[in-house]
This record gives C-alpha cells, structure tokens and sequence, in this order.
C-alpha cells in the first residue's frame, strides 16, 4: 500500500497517511499538482506558511521500469506565483518508490526561525527530525559530505538538500538531489522551490533505502514482458539509443544553432559563433582527454544513460554535464563559447543550489544592460559569486532575469510568467513558442518539448518557421508530457514513443501489469490531462488570465536573425491549448 | 561547378573527405544541379536516418543544391 508522509515544520510532527482513492492512479506530476491544488490556497504567500512542498516519485517509481525514476516536486511558485511542479534525475525517487511512499508532504514553518532541520527517512518508513543548525549557509557538496560523515558504513541512502541560494530565499533557487555517486547535482532547478524548502527551515532530507527490494507487480511475468519491449525501444531508438548515450543533451548545440534558433547574447541572435567550443561533440572529447565519465545514467534503472562529469583540466570533478541547457544558459545567452568557463558556472549553480537556465539567462540580461561585457566569463563568474553575499546586485540576479531586468532597466527580458525561457528561440522554432506561452509552469520547454517534430524530426514534422499545426502539437504534448511526470518517467523516452507505437503500448502493458487494472491509452492520457487541469486551475485560482498565456513583445516584433523572422502564433491559438479543461475538471469535481 | 559549404556533425564529422576532424564546414565543389542524395552517396554516408538542413532549413534529399548553399547533416539526436 502506498503512503503519503505528512511532515510539519510548526510542530515538528511526522504522520502518515493512507493515500486517498480519488489518487489511487496518481503519482509524480499528478500528484503532487493534486495535493498542491487541493491543500494550498492559491492566494497562499509562496514563501508563508500555508505553502506546501510536496516531493512524489512517479507511479511506478521504485520499480524496474526503464527510466521510471524521476521525481517530482511541487509547491506554490516563488518565482511564477502558480503552482509549480519541478522534475529532477537522482535517487531520491527510487528510494521513495520502494518503501512505498507516494508523496512527502512537507507544510508549516518552524517556531524558531533560526533553525535548520534535516529530515532522516529510514527504509521502515519510520522518520525524524534532527536539527542541523551548524549547516546554514552549507552550499550542496558541502552538506552532501556532512551528511555521508553521519551516516553509517554500508548505508545506502540518497540525499535532497538545499543550499544557501534557497535559504536566502532567492527565486531562482532549486533542490538538489544526489547522483549514483552521491553528488548533490540532479535537480529540481525550476521556479524557486529551493527557497519554498528554506523557509520550511529544511536543509536537507536523508533517505536510506538499503535492504529494501523493488516494488512488487500484481503481474510479474507480463511486467516483465512489456518492460522488455520498452527497454528494447530505448536502446534501439537512434536519439535515445545512440546521440544521447554518445554525446549527451548537449549534442543538441549544432542542430539548434544550424535551425537558427539558438539564443545568443539575451535573445539578440539565432546563431552563435562560438557554438563549436561549447557544443556536445567538444564536450565529449574534452571530457575523455581529462578522464570523466561520459555516459551514465542519472538515476537508478535508466538505459539512456546521457549523463556525464565533467572534469576540470587536472582531471578532478566539478560538475554533471553540463547539459544541453545549462550549457547553453550559461555559454551562448552570455557569449561565452569556454566549457572550462561553463564548468565553473555550473558548479557554482549547483553549490549554491541555482537554476542554471534561470541563471545563464538572467546574465544575459545583466549583460545586456551594459554592467558588464557579453563573452567575459570573469565577470560573469564574479557576478555569480553575489548571488550568495546578500549584495544588493546578489539578491536582484538571484531572483532571476526578471527581476534583474527591470532592475538594471533591460528593454528584451525574456520570461513568460516571471521565468526565463530556455535555449530555444519561439521565432524560429515557433512550437516551443507555444508551449513557453501556455504551460501553466511558465516558460519550459519540457512542459511540450515540441523541438521533436520542429527541428529534430522525431514524432512527425511541423515546419518550425510557419505557426501552423503548432497549437495543436504543443497540447499533445503538453499532455503527453503530463502522463510521463506523473508516471515517472524520464521525458526522452519521448522520442521513442512519439516514433515506435509499440513503446507506447509497453507503458500501457506496464501499468496494467504493475497494478493488476485495466489501462489504455485512453487513461493514461486522462492522468496527464488531469495534472494540467490542477495546475491550470489553481493558477486561474491565483489570478492568471490569458494575458499570462503571452510571449514578452519583442518576440513578436522583434525579427531574429538569420531567418529574419517574428513568432506568428495568434492569441486565439494560444488560448485554445486549454480547451480540455473545462471537461477535465467537471470530470474531477473541482472548479 | 559549383560550390557548396558541407557540414557534418557528431558521428559524421569524421565523413568530410578530407579525413580532418572538426565540425567546421568546408566548401567542396559539385556538379551544377547536383542533389542532396548524391553528395549523401559521394561522401559515403551510413546508410541511416539522417537530419538535413540547406541554409538552416530542412530540406529533403531529393532537393537539388545550389552555388553558394550551406549544407549541414545531422544524425538523428535530441536531448533538452
């Protein structure tokens, strides 16, 4: 039976819960945007204590299902103001999956505002609070390492922790959780959620799974059958089975940039120069010559495997990847086309616990404002290094490229709903325009990750440049991608079952199989449907209209070189991605 | 003749006829009118789904090229 974990923060209680029936096909994204929607009011303070930060591995989390280890964390957004469900790789999920646990809910703020708390989960399920005052102001590695000098020897325990970005309550901040090697570098990087954990008073949550066996399936033999088919589908699939084990997300530099759609220097460019020295091709062979890792994978049951370390040019680690995003975000967005530079930013990220697409854009913005040069990574890095000062400048660049912006008087601020786009340009690959326009999670291009069939030719092919057909292929996937959360999923098992219909049968043939239920499509999709339809109703709930549902101006007048070319989508094509939900929530009750 | 800017990327950079490595383009010459499917064939390409661009669009193999068009050739990738 699986279990929700109620910890309060006021008075220091832990209970747990059965999981209510109406959640009995819920788990990750669904999940937590469920408990988000039903226990948070969509007025509430995101940083008060009516706020709610809900971790959930996805429903088949702690299986052996390939790639079913994501974890999804969700809360009232500090950065956009609506509710948030940020998805991040490492261990914590799996953990959380085979003892059973559905959800953490994590509620309340503790009496004494000065205290740290560390949350210790034992595999019995039976959990306390241990206060760790002496860490405040720890960055990630940092208390990743206090906490294995606690622990006891065999122990195998994954970590969620926070750094000092989410303590000082800075709205770019995100939560780490630990790798296979126990490097705090998997993250819930997006909206704020790691300063929604600080004022929680949470530093860190210890979660020991050792002894415990995968979760059971009510069919064992045919669970085994579609997983194998599944698996198969992931291996034999050219992006998953060989670009991204090859190269990484990063292989993505060259593709992007040759589409004319990779942003350079805050959104001023569709072409980098200097995208050979940051591109995923440069990374794998930088990063054999000083011996890191280039092909692992990020969490336990993955059989992409893209992640990778990089290595400094002594050959000691500094951080993951980087990956396609963070790469971008903190190369091209600034004009800086050095790895080495891009290694430093992204450990700082990753120590001080900051979202790296938040950050790599909202340097392009300060750069963009003249305070200091497009291309100096010095400067970049030392403007980094107030984010965790307090400094006036610190706290406007922690609080992301909006807030930056209009701080430093920025005429292109590239946001939709307070969060900074990521690396793809909506003019010329105008599906992902769509999607950072509507998804209820602000501007992400995972909530619809409609590259596929605009520049990679995965799923069909839309013509990036032409705003038709990009309506309708952003809500399939907006939805598709809802099921995936909520299911566990990693998103690049995407491109495989946008292409072969047998990896999506597999899912349906896994779920039926785990639970003993008849699943189909059909019901897979509605859990999807259902997660968006919380998420879109409480932001309504929280004061979002359509005027949300926009791209900023410049985007639409503005012409991007070198297509020379404007996002074209009209307002009414936006506003019909949502035209599920009226029916969804009548379905759920809710309004 | 005419001259036609070639890129190659990540496991076909190593295709350019010059045998150098690098994903930097390199003008080759072709035969007015030539397609997309013959340079595909002169340069020995694996016979595998392949990504092409002609001047950061995407174009079929079929299509013919013209002097001065830059020619970029991905294997299938993707990540995000």
């Amino acid at each position: 039976m699986r279990e929700i974990m109620r910890v309060n923060m006021s008075d220091l209680s832990i209970k747990m819960e059965a999981v209510p029936d109406k959640w009995a096909r819920y788990g990750g994204r669904a999940l937590t945007s469920a408990i988000v929607f039903d226990e948070v009011p969509a007025t509430a303070d995101a940083m008060g204590p009516d706020n709610k930060l809900v971790f959930a591995p996805g429903f088949l989390g702690g299986t052996n299902a390939p790639n079913g280890g994501r974890l999804s964390v969700g809360a009232k957004s500090p950065l956009t103001g609506g509710l948030k469900e940020s998805n991040s790789g490492g261990q914590a999920a799996n953990a959380f999956g085979k003892m059973g646990l559905a959800a953490v809910i994590v509620e309340g703020v503790p009496a004494d505002a000065s205290a740290a708390y560390m949350l210790v989960i034992d595999p019995d399920k039976s959990a306390k609070l241990e206060r760790v005052d002496a860490w405040k102001g720890m960055g990630n590695y940092a208390v990743a390492d206090a906490i294995k000098a606690m622990r006891p020897e065999g122990d195998r325990y994954a970590t969620i922790t926070n750094g000092p970005a989410g303590e000082m309550g800075l709205k770019a901040s995100g939560i780490a959780m630990s790798d296979m090697k126990g490097y705090p570098n998997r993250f819930a990087g997006r909206g704020g959620l790691g300063a929604v954990m600080g004022t929680k008073g949470l530093k860190a949550i210890v979660v020991s799974d050792k002894g415990l066996p995968m979760r059971e399936h009510a069919d064992k033999e045919a669970f085994q059958a579609a997983m194998k088919v599944f698996a198969n589908a992931l291996t034999t699939h050219p992006v998953s089975g060989q670009g991204l084990p090859t190269y990484g997300t990063n292989v993505l530099a060259n593709i992007i940039n040759e589409a004319g759609g990779y942003p350079t220097r805050n959104f001023s460019d569709g072409r980098f120069e200097g995208v050979e020295g940051i591109s995923g091709e440069k990374q794998r062979e930088m990063t054999l010559e000083r011996g890191g890792n280039v092909k692992h994978g990020c969490h336990t049951g993955c059989v992409i495997q893209c992640s990778r370390y990089w290595n400094d040019k002594d050959g000691n680690y500094v951080t993951k990847g980087p990956e396609y995003e963070s790469a971008w975000a903190l190369g091209a967005d600034c004009g800086i086309s050095d790895l080495d530079v891009v290694g430093v930013l992204d450990r700082m990220c990753g120590d001080y616990g900051l979202d790296t697409i938040e950050m790599g854009a909202t340097l392009g913005v300060y750069m963009d404002s003249g305070a200091i040069a497009f291309g100096d990574g010095d400067a970049a890095i030392a403007t980094l290094k107030e984010t965790v000062t307090g400094s006036e400048l610190g706290r406007a660049i922690g609080d992301g490229a909006e807030a930056t912006g209009i701080k430093y008087g920025v005429a292109h601020i590239p946001v939709v709903k307070h969060q900074a786009l990521p690396a793809y340009d909506p003019r010329p690959i105008q599906g992902i325009g769509v999607t950072y326009a509507t998804s209820t999670q602000g501007a992400d291009h995972t909530a619809g990750y409609a590259i596929t069939a605009n520049v990679l030719a995965v799923g069909g092919s839309v013509d990036p440049l032409k705003p038709e057909g990009q309506a309708a292929l952003s809500q399939g996937l907006q939805i598709a991608t809802g099921m995936l959360d909520s299911m566990g999923f990693c998103i690049f098992v995407a491109f495989p079952v946008l292409d072969m219909p047998e990896a999506f049968g597999a899912i349906v043939d896994m779920m039926s199989a785990h639970t003993g239920d008849t699943w189909d499509a059909d019901a897979l999709m509605a859990v999807g449907k259902e997660a968006l339809t919380y998420e879109r109703l409480f932001n309504q709930h929280a004061g979002f209209t359509a005027a949300d549902d926009r791209l900023p101006a410049f985007f639409t007048e503005v012409p991007l070189p070198p297509h020379n070319v404007v996002f074209t989508v009209t307002d009414a094509e936006l506003d019909s991605v949502f035209d599920f939900v009226d029916e969804t929530a009548k379905g759920l009750g809710i309004s | 003749m005419m001259v036609v800017d070639v890129a190659l990327f990540a496991s076909l950079a190593s295709f350019q006829p010059d045998g150098l490595p690098g994903r930097h383009s390199r003008p080759i010459e072709f035969p007015d009118g030539f397609l997309i499917s013959q340079v595909i064939e002169m340069l020995a390409l694996p016979d595998e789904p392949r990504v092409i661009f002609v001047n950061g669009r995407h174009a079929e193999e079929r299509s013919a090229l013209r002097d001065g068009d830059r020619l970029a050739i991905f294997p299938p990738v993707g990540g995000g």
